[in-house]
């Protein structure tokens, strides 16, 4: 497989991968670098992808992957005590005042559901893959994956019911 | 669409047994301008989800560049001059050692004095070594016994 081959079958779903990172991660630069990064493990095996039933489902483990993986690291050298401090004071001067619209208040709810539910609920709702892709992609069963989904939705229902009941003019 | 029917898939919609199919029906009626008063509050969730598809990745795709067809050539010489210097190496050192004398008077004559050399040598060298006796006088006046 020549550079061209490669560059044509992974054009349709580079955004994915971005998006997907970008969900995880949270930082745009970060999701970038992630993206660029993806893509060269998947030039790398790409003797390897025609194994798989779809390509686009390979980049998408390679990207949940990479993703954790750089979250654990991140743990590990102790800045999410520092990002937690930081959330934890925005929460505190009220954080439904920074956020002016409906649709950006939906992407704040996000950020704080637990990764992998983060990730089951982009993966579907935006990215429209179905459970049993997901599931594959995930290494679970399609129970877990249809439970983690429903708890996603109805966590982010929630608040926005929360936010309606008590929320800012 | 009915705001009833909707009702109904938004119910299924949080179980999670909704298909995707029917979740793009969800999806456009909120993007819609009909949304139903008492259904406004899903209207956030549902644009925001058909928002996100909307973002690219627009960097260019940076690959590696493929290796030189002919590279591995430069590889296959480094080891043809290694076993070539070898092969020049080792011939010259056997050449160097095959010399010997043909007859066994001369060569028990040239033993003795390669070793008489080696003796002479080590006398001379021990003879200096006397100097280090000094030194056990010199203490010998602060450590009184």
């Amino acid at each position: 497989m020549d550079q061209k081959t490669f560059i044509t079958l992974v054009t349709p779903f580079k955004d994915k991968i971005y998006r997907v990172a970008k969900r995880l991660l949270i930082s745009e630069d970060e999701a970038q670098d992630a993206t660029q990064e993806v893509l060269i493990r998947l030039w790398t095996r790409r003797d390897q992808m025609k194994k798989y039933r779809s390509v686009e489902a390979f980049a998408m483990t390679i990207t949940k992957n990479y993703c954790y993986d750089l979250l654990k690291a991140k743990r590990s050298n102790n800045l999410r005590i520092v990002h937690n401090n930081y959330e934890d004071h925005s929460r505190n001067t009220g954080r439904q005042i920074e956020v002016a619209n409906e649709v950006e208040w939906v992407y704040t709810l996000m950020k704080d559901l637990p990764e992998q539910q983060r990730l089951i609920l982009q993966l579907r709702d935006i990215e429209q893959f179905d459970n049993s892709e997901i599931a594959a992609m995930l290494e679970m069963n399609e129970t877990a994956v249809r439970v983690a989904l429903s708890r996603a939705r109805k966590t982010i229902r929630e608040a926005l019911i929360k936010k309606q009941n008590y929320g800012v003019q | 669409m009915e705001s009833n029917k909707v009702e109904q898939l938004l119910e299924a919609y949080f179980e999670g047994a909704t298909t995707l199919a029917q979740e793009k029906q969800l999806r456009d009626y909120f993007t819609s301008t009909e949304v139903a008063p008492h259904l406004e509050d899903y209207v956030g969730m549902f644009s925001a989800f058909a928002k996100a598809q909307e973002e690219t990745y627009n960097l260019p795709i940076e690959i590696p560049k493929p290796k030189r067809r002919y590279g591995w050539i430069s590889g296959v010489a480094a080891v043809a001059i290694v076993v070539v210097g070898l092969t020049i190496q080792l011939k010259g050192d056997n050449d160097a050692y095959t010399g010997t004398y043909e007859d066994p008077e001369v060569a028990v004559l040239k033993t003795k004095q390669a070793l008489g050399l080696v003796t002479k040598m080590f006398n001379e060298s021990t003879a200096q070594l006397g100097a280090v006796n000094e030194f056990n006088s010199t203490t010998s006046n602060f450590f009184k016994k």
